[in-house]
């Protein structure tokens, strides 16, 4: 079943720049789709497409058009994990994750403690349990990572977004968060995610997505669209696809 | 901190210069009747008008400062306050015979501001939501303070110019209940809505995608509360004038004492606010012979407490 399709999707800004054109492919339920290209290929504003902030008819989610959901409802479908979060305020640990929540609360209604409960299994999850009374402003890069996962986690949506979830991350985190991933995937989650580190991407990803200068390049089974060729025309320099004990290695 | 709150209001309603200066407790205050207008129609209505703006400033502030993301905005940063000063300024000049008259332009020219702003920040084609705001309001200021320079310049100086000067100071000497019901009703939604939101405050000061993503109609929401925050502001500065750092102070102190989140912080600003302006308006009517105009008195503890909290905050990296 095809969680998410789009339907020849094109976005230019107030600003004249045209980022998507005629953009269409699906994402089945339960997959794992990788978004490649270049700087400036579009990646971002079609994660903001697909999470709704710019409203689109061809859109659909779960057979609806997206456009027809309230806030919270997608919300409760789709969460995002942003590539950083800049904090001016010292939340700790477990009020941040609770905001995960908000999607489930009523106009003035406040969380629960069973939402504080979701929101303590989250941290725990992704391995910052006992830090839950820490300020979020004292974190690490790779602690940081952790926490947008928590968070999202916390909102037990059907779809995750992440943008560029490694870029900022050492060997260790990123391992980390790759085995984290896995680990959502292979409970149902669906992951959408951009990102610049094809290795990550060629552990991760069943699908793969290939956007260029704002045009769809290629999209299917990884197995499928990735090779030498198609990835030299994605970034415009030479690139290798190989395969090696059934792992394929991109450089 | 309530009970702390009420109680000095309640030690606030025996300081003043009558029957002696300083704190004195008038025994016979039942039988004479010049005490019992004192207490109750000059004290009392001074008291309560502290309180209702020291509040809503306060909550005001912590609004702003949540939905720019940004510790270090107050109530004025639309250019609300330069508005309401010129509009106030303007009736002053032209010769108003009733303060409702100045009371009424400064609110409308304060709501002007913030309407010129919102639509300014519409048409600018630069940077996202709030930056547009910021700059936007950053013109409107600049726009309202020549137009006061110009109406100051113009003003004659022996009165007109010396009851701007007054007003611009801020002062809650001409409190009555008659004005305190002209206005406490809104004021005292505006704070009410602003409370119901206190959850949503906490979402709008992540990220823009962030707030999207967790199920907020991020530039509604925003635009809503921003409304709600100034036209209470705007209703309370009609009647004191212009009262600087209460909205940019107690905010960080409450967030010092309950920690960040909005549940608890938010109504913890507003009380700390009623009880710094309170303070403020006791030490200014009760220090010198003469009144101290209580804006100066704010923006002294404000200017000292501000410097207390950034050292610490240096210590401590947080806000």
């Amino acid at each position: 079943m095809n969680i998410l399709e789009l339907h020849d999707v094109s976005y230019t800004y107030p600003s004249g720049t045209e980022a998507l054109k005629e953009v269409s492919f699906s994402i089945e339920e339960g997959s794992s789709v990788a978004l490649l290209g270049s700087n400036g290929a579009g990646k971002s504003t079609l994660l903001d497409v697909l999470l709704g902030m710019h409203p689109h008819a061809s859109v659909t989610l779960c057979g609806k058009p997206l456009s027809s959901y309230g806030r919270k409802e997608v919300g409760r479908l789709i969460a995002l994990v942003p590539q950083s979060e800049h904090f001016n305020f010292s939340f700790s640990l477990l009020e941040y994750t609770l905001f995960g929540r908000s999607p489930y609360l009523g106009q003035m209604q406040s969380p629960s403690a069973l939402d504080a409960q979701i929101a303590w299994e989250a941290l725990a999850e992704v391995g910052l349990a006992g830090f839950e009374e820490r300020s979020i402003t004292s974190l690490s890069g790779g602690e940081h990572q952790l926490l947008l996962l928590a968070r999202s986690i916390a909102q037990q949506s059907r779809i995750l977004l992440l943008d560029e979830p490694t870029s900022a991350l050492d060997p260790a985190n990123r391992r980390r968060t790759l085995s984290l991933l896995k680990g959502l995937h292979s409970r149902g989650k669906t992951l959408f995610f951009s990102t610049h580190d094809v290795n990550f991407a060629a552990e991760l990803a069943t699908h793969v997505v290939m956007l260029k200068e704002g045009r769809l390049l290629a999209a299917g089974l990884k197995e499928e669209v990735v090779n030498t060729k198609m990835l030299t025309t994605l970034y415009g320099t030479e690139m290798r696809a190989q395969t090696f004990d059934g792992h394929t290695l991109m450089y | 901190m309530v009970m702390a709150t009420l109680l000095f209001a309640l030690l606030s309603l025996f300081f003043g210069r009558y029957p002696k200066p300083g704190f004195s407790i008038p025994l016979d205050w039942k039988s004479n009747a010049l005490m019992r207008s004192i207490l109750f129609n000059v004290r009392l209505p001074r008291i309560a008008l502290a309180l209702l703006a020291g509040s809503m400033l306060s909550a005001s502030g912590y609004a702003f400062q949540m939905l720019f993301s940004n510790p270090l905005v107050e109530p004025g940063f639309l250019g609300v306050s330069q508005g309401s000063a010129f509009g106030a300024a303007l009736m002053i000049v032209l010769g108003a015979s009733s303060t409702v008259a100045v009371q009424v332009s400064a609110t409308v020219f304060g709501l002007l501001a913030l309407a010129a702003s919102y639509f300014l920040a519409r048409r600018f084609r630069f940077g996202g939501w709030l930056l547009r705001l910021v700059l936007s309001g950053i013109a409107v200021s600049a726009i309202f303070s020549s137009a006061l320079a110009v109406v100051k310049l113009v003003a004659e100086p022996t009165k007109d110019l010396q009851d701007i000067t007054f007003w611009m100071m801020g002062g809650l000497w001409n409190a009555s209940w008659a004005q305190i019901f002209s206005i406490v009703w809104v004021v005292i939604l505006c704070e009410l809505i602003i409370i119901s939101q206190r959850w949503k405050l906490n979402l709008l000061s992540l990220g823009e995608k962030t707030s999207f993503s967790v199920g907020i109609n991020v530039k509604r929401d925003r635009t809503i509360l921003l409304v709600v925050a100034t036209v209470g502001t705007t209703l309370v500065i009609s009647i004191t004038g212009l009262i600087g750092w209460v909205g940019l102070i107690t905010p960080h102190l409450a967030r010092k004492m309950f920690g960040s989140e909005s549940s608890f912080s938010l109504p913890a600003s507003m009380v700390i606010g009623a009880f710094f302006l309170l303070v403020s308006d006791t030490i200014g009517r009760t220090l010198l012979p003469t009144e101290i105009p209580i804006g100066l008195v704010t923006s002294l503890l404000g200017a000292v407490i501000f410097i207390i909290i950034l050292s610490l905050k240096h210590q401590e990296g947080k806000v």
